[in-house]
């Protein structure tokens, strides 16, 4: 039973990190522009099959594959902002017209990866090889390191949001795009900015995740649904809300697959947060 | 006048879609002076400052500002340029706090190389600010944000500073802290543009009056012609005061 236990934690632990990874990027687009980029589920695959080509198909190792899949994921982010976001900047629809435009970009971006990788399933390589004992059970080395990254990385991004000059400059035009633009921040270049940093993250969870699940052209579409209840649970806020929100329902996703089992735990998942919602309508964390 | 002029506007017309609001305006601002512009709401005193620092899109006409022509370009390019807008009721950056605030608008390269003597200028100016550094912006009260945001705008290190109505709501002894802020300000030899509604408050900080009406300037006025209060009236309510 302990067992058991220690093992659902460790997996809620692992959840939890995928979707902070996943989310952070959606939430930073988010608080900077107020949109949501439906592409961003994409965005993971697109960083799994460039991972997967450098490393398995060029045969040049793991981290090389790693580099490549979030520098291609960056540049396609920042692709997306230039694209299908910047022409409607100043438009009182912008958020419902990038619904439009980033779910076109997500289907083009799914369409082209299948055109040019095929639907074969395919997998990438662990980052690290071998188990690892914890107490009494035992867990991937490769799970182990995501639970260390995502945490440490999305600290470094806080510290970076919260007391560098770019970093500062993101948060000033999420909160006031004119007086951001009043103390001279190039407001579009920041745009971009965001978008880079949210596709970049986007990327390494499609790569880190490439190795637990097949790589497909829909390997985006359920962590886009997650990192989307993520963000709301969230309370559509600060990095801070988005990640403990992710680690919670990484949590209760654990534990559901340990009490009733895989089949019926997204729907008791989606009951929990409707629950949750209805008693806190601006989400866990959130503020009327 | 015989000085330098630092900000010269010719013939400058803008507007909102179809809506012209900005019919030929032509201004100027000399190096160090304190120029107050004035008149009826809705006249387009607000539009020329966010025309002049390239929040709206250009219509027609030319703004030079030292050596630079800067008819078309960015808020940012206006900024590091030397001039910097301090906009109406502004809620500046709610969720940072009043420190961070100040520090993060040392943003353009030629205002990092001053903001140590900046924040001292700027904490000295409203030793309010100091007292709620730590605060979030959006604790402070509406003079304490009035404050923070010539604060920021000083901050840019500005040549010439432009202030949207800054005594809008304060207190009758909150707007003479205001008046002798401003005249420190002018004191270390930058020049302001101010719009105000408060015609008494500018005669009290300006060389020289710009009266602006539909859009266009009715008149230039110097201050030993100031209006009275009768005068005044007649140019908001175009009649004479029973």
């Amino acid at each position: 039973m302990t067992d058991a236990l220690v093992t659902t934690v460790l997996s809620g632990l692992v959840l939890g990190s995928l979707y902070a990874l996943m989310a952070s990027g959606l939430a930073l687009v988010w608080t900077t522009l107020g949109i949501f980029n439906f592409a961003h589920g994409a965005l993971i695959m697109l960083g799994a099959h460039l991972a997967w080509t450098v490393s398995d198909v060029g045969g040049y190792g793991v981290l090389p594959g790693l580099a490549v899949g979030v520098a291609g994921t960056a540049l396609a982010g920042v692709a997306i902002e230039r694209l299908l976001v910047r022409p409607f900047y100043g438009n009182r629809n912008l958020l419902l017209i990038t619904v439009m435009t980033t779910l076109a970009g997500m289907i083009v971006i799914e369409k082209g990866v299948q055109i040019m990788w095929g639907a074969r399933l395919k997998q990438l390589p662990r980052l690290v090889e071998g188990d690892l004992a914890v107490m009494g059970t035992v867990i991937s080395r490769h799970e182990a390191l995501i639970i260390l990254l995502a945490p440490t990385l999305l600290l470094l991004l806080w510290r970076f949001a919260l007391i560098t000059r770019i970093g500062r400059s993101l948060r000033a035009v999420g909160q006031n795009q004119e007086s951001a633009a009043l103390v001279g921040i190039n407001v579009p270049a920041t745009f971009s900015l965001a978008f880079a940093i949210s596709a970049a993250l986007a990327g390494l969870a499609g790569c880190l995740l490439g190795s637990i699940r097949f790589v497909t052209p829909s390997l985006g579409a359920e962590p886009l649904l997650k990192a989307m209840i993520v963000v709301i649970f969230g309370g559509l806020g600060s990095l801070g809300a988005t990640v403990g929100a992710a680690y919670a329902i990484g949590f209760v996703e654990a534990f559901l697959i340990l009490g009733v089992g895989l089949y019926w735990s997204p729907s008791i998942l989606f009951l929990l947060l409707i629950a949750v919602l209805v008693f806190r309508p601006n989400g866990l964390f959130g503020k009327s | 006048m015989g000085r330098l002029s630092l900000l010269e506007i010719g013939e400058l017309s803008a507007g909102y879609g179809d809506i012209t609001v900005l019919r030929g305006i032509s201004m100027e601002v000399g190096e160090g002076e304190t120029v107050g512009l004035f008149g009826p709401n809705g006249h387009g005193k607000t539009t020329l400052l966010r025309r002049i620092s390239g929040l709206l899109v250009p219509g027609s006409g030319t703004v030079r500002f030292g050596d630079a022509d800067i008819s078309t370009a960015a808020p940012s390019r206006v900024v590091m340029a030397g001039l910097a807008h301090a906009p109406q009721g502004n809620t500046l950056f709610g969720e940072m706090r009043v420190d961070e605030t100040l520090e993060m608008a040392a943003f353009t390269a030629r205002a990092r190389r001053r903001k140590a003597e900046g924040l001292a200028f700027v904490l000295d100016l409203f030793p309010r600010l100091r007292e709620r550094a730590r605060q979030r912006a959006c604790t402070l009260s509406g003079g304490e944000r009035q404050m923070l945001s010539v604060g920021v705008a000083l901050m840019c290190a500005p040549k010439l500073l432009m202030l949207d109505e800054p005594t809008l709501g304060l207190s009758p002894r909150l707007k003479r802290d205001l008046g002798a802020g401003i005249a420190q300000i002018s004191a270390s030899g930058i020049a302001l543009l101010i719009v105000e509604q408060d015609v008494e408050f500018l005669l009290g900080a300006a060389q020289r009056l710009y009266l602006m009406e539909s859009g266009t300037i009715k008149q230039e006025i110097a201050r030993r012609d100031a209006p009275d209060h009768a005068e005044i009236m007649r140019i908001y309510f175009g009649k004479d005061e029973a």
